[in-house]
C-alpha cells in the first residue's frame, strides 16, 4: 500500500484534514493578554477578533499576533460573561475573515478539528462532535442556547480558537471553560449573536423586571377555582424599588401564574420568558394575590442600561 | 464524502494495520515492554528506554529470539539490535519536515501490553531546530502508552514518519525517521570499519 500512488481513503481524509487546517490558519490569531501562553483568537469578521473571554484578561489594547506571524495592536470592545466571548478590534489584518462551514457540519457524529494558535504557529486536534447541548445556562442562568460537546483533545491556548469542520469551514468557537473544562465549542450562530449586541450596543441585553421568586405548589382548590393549566406557580418574594414589576405594581406575596398565556414553574422560566421580549415592549403577567387572578403588564428593562448590578 | 467512502476508509485502515504488523515486533526486557521496528535484514530499531542493556527478548509472530544491542544514541533515545532472523518488509520513509498539521498519523504497537493496536490521530506541530529548520520531533494527538514506544508513526499511506517515543501533556512526541536513518548509518558505517 505505501508504493500506491493512486490515493487511498485515508491519505484523501488526511490531506482534507490537512487541507482544513490550512485554511483555518489564514484567519486564527494568538492574543497575548495573560501569563505564561497565549490564548487563541478568530478573525469572525473584517477587523474584527473573537475570542473566550477568560482568557483575556485586560481590557483596552492587547497585542494579537497575525497569522503571518507579525504583533499588532487590538482593543477589546466588549465581552459577555454569560457566553464567555470577548470581541476585538484590530485596523490591520490583513487577511479575510472566517469562512463558515455548511450549517449541518457541527451535528452529533461530524468529524471536526480543533484549532489553535499558542504562539506563532497553528497545532491541531482531530476527533468528533459527541453531543449538542442545548439548554444551556450560564452560572446566573441565562440561557446560553446550544452548546457543543466534543470528543477531542483540548490543549493550551486552544480557547478562542475555531472549531473547524472536516471539510473545511468554521462551526464555532473552542471554549474549555464553557463545560467545566472539557471539550466544547460555541456555535458559529451564538457567536454571531452575540458579536452583533455587542457591536451594536457594547453589551449584551439582559431583560430585568426586578423580582425575586420562589417556587410553591398550588392547592387543588386554588387550580380548580380559577381553572389553572398547573398546580406550580413563583410566589414573589421581593420587588426591586423602581424596576419595571414595582412600576406595574407587582407586590411581595403575588403568586406569578402564567407569563404571556403559558405556565411558569421554575425562576429560569421567568427569565427565558422576559429574555424573548423585543426592546420596549411589555409582556402580560397572570397572577394571585390574595387567592383572586389579576393580570399585570410588565415591561422589562436591559439590566445594563437600568444601571442595577447583577 | 458518501457511506461508502467510510467502509473504503475501514477497509484500508485495517490493511495498514496488516502492513504495520509485518514490519514491527515487541520488544521485552527487564524494564518491561516496548515496541521495535524492522529496518532491513536482521536489524531492528527501537528506543534505547526500551533496551537498557542486558537481556533482551525480540518477539514476532508468536515466536521470540534473544537479541542484542549494537548502537545506542542515548541522547536521541535510539538503539539498534541485531542477531535475529527477523524479516520484514522495512517501511518506506518519509521527511517529518514535510508534514501538515491535521495531517492523518497512526501509532502501531504493543500498548499496556495489547498486541498490534492501531491507533489513529493527527498531526498537533513539529518541533523544528530554530536554525536549521529541520524537524527535532513530531507532536502528534494520538493516544500512546507504555509500550507504544519504539513503534512507527506512520502517514496516510503507510510511510514512516518517526519513532514514538514519549508522552507529554497526553500528546505523542515521535523522533523524525530521517534522525533514526542518520543513526543507523552512522552505526553500521562504525560496525563495518
Amino acid at each position: 500500500m505505501a508504493s500506491e500512488k493512486n490515493k487511498n481513503a485515508l491519505a484523501e481524509l488526511s490531506s482534507r484534514l490537512a487541507d482544513a487546517v490550512k485554511s483555518a490558519a489564514t484567519y486564527t490569531v494568538a492574543i497575548h493578554a495573560r501569563r505564561r501562553i497565549p490564548s487563541s483568537g478568530i478573525i469572525w469578521r473584517d477587523g474584527t477578533i473573537v475570542s473566550a473571554s477568560h482568557t483575556v484578561r485586560r481590557d483596552g489594547v492587547v497585542r494579537v499576533t497575525r497569522p503571518d506571524g507579525e504583533s499588532v495592536d487590538a482593543t477589546v470592545i466588549g465581552r459577555d460573561a454569560s457566553t464567555d466571548v470577548v470581541v476585538l478590534r484590530a485596523n490591520d489584518l490583513k487577511t479575510p475573515p472566517a469562512s463558515r462551514a455548511a450549517s449541518d457540519s457541527g451535528d452529533v457524529g461530524s468529524l471536526v478539528l480543533a484549532v489553535g494558535r499558542p504562539g506563532r504557529n497553528v497545532s491541531s486536534s482531530f476527533g468528533i462532535v459527541s453531543a449538542g447541548m442545548d439548554g444551556w445556562r450560564s452560572a446566573q442562568g441565562a440561557r446560553i442556547g446550544p452548546v457543543l460537546r466534543l470528543d477531542l483533545a483540548v490543549y493550551d491556548g486552544f480557547s478562542g480558537g475555531p472549531l473547524v469542520a472536516a471539510s473545511g469551514g468554521v462551526i464555532g468557537m473552542n471554549n474549555s471553560a464553557l463545560a467545566q473544562g472539557t471539550a466544547a465549542a460555541l456555535p458559529s450562530t451564538v457567536v454571531d449573536r452575540v458579536v452583533d449586541e455587542l457591536l451594536s450596543r457594547g453589551h449584551i441585553r439582559r431583560p430585568f423586571v426586578g423580582v425575586a421568586v420562589h417556587p410553591v405548589s398550588l392547592s387543588a382548590a386554588m387550580v380548580n377555582r380559577h381553572h389553572l393549566t398547573s398546580d406550580s406557580a413563583l410566589l414573589v418574594v421581593s420587588v426591586a424599588e423602581g424596576a419595571p414589576a414595582d412600576e406595574s405594581g407587582i407586590l411581595i406575596g403575588d403568586v406569578i401564574t402564567q407569563i404571556d398565556g403559558k405556565d411558569v414553574a421554575r425562576p429560569v422560566d421567568l427569565l427565558d420568558a422576559f429574555s424573548g421580549v423585543a426592546d420596549g415592549a411589555s409582556i402580560s403577567v397572570g397572577i394571585l394575590r390574595g387567592g383572586a387572578p389579576h393580570t399585570v403588564s410588565v415591561t422589562p428593562r436591559d439590566r445594563e442600561s437600568a444601571g442595577a448590578s447583577e | 464524502m458518501n457511506a461508502s467512502f467510510m467502509g473504503q476508509f475501514s477497509s484500508d485502515a485495517r490493511s495498514l494495520a496488516g502492513v504495520l504488523r509485518r514490519s514491527v515486533v515487541e520488544i521485552r526486557s527487564p524494564n518491561g515492554s516496548g515496541t521495535g521496528i524492522v529496518w532491513g535484514a536482521g536489524l531492528i530499531v527501537t528506543n534505547a528506554h526500551c533496551a537498557p542493556g542486558g537481556p533482551l527478548e525480540v518477539g514476532a509472530n508468536g515466536r521470540s529470539w534473544s537479541a542484542d544491542i549494537v548502537a545506542h544514541a542515548r541522547d536521541h533515545d535510539l538503539a539498534l539490535i541485531a542477531g535475529t532472523s527477523i524479516t520484514g518488509p522495512p517501511l518506506e520513509l518519509r521527511d517529518a519536515a514535510t508534514l501538515q498539521v491535521g495531517e492523518l498519523v497512526f501509532a502501531y504497537g504493543h500498548p499496556l501490553g495489547v498486541r498490534d493496536s492501531l491507533a489513529m490521530g493527527a498531526v498537533h506541530g513539529i518541533a523544528r531546530h530554530p536554525r536549521s529548520g529541520d524537524a527535532r520531533f513530531i507532536v502528534a494527538d494520538v493516544r500512546l502508552a507504555p509500550g507504544n514506544s519504539g513503534g512507527p508513526l506512520v502517514d496516510a499511506d503507510g510511510r514512516l514518519v518517526g519513532i514514538n517515543s514519549m508522552v507529554v501533556n497526553g500528546l505523542g512526541v515521535a523522533i523524525p525517521a530521517l534522525a533514526v536513518q542518520r543513526f543507523i548509518d552512522r552505526a553500521t558505517a562504525r560496525r563495518a570499519a
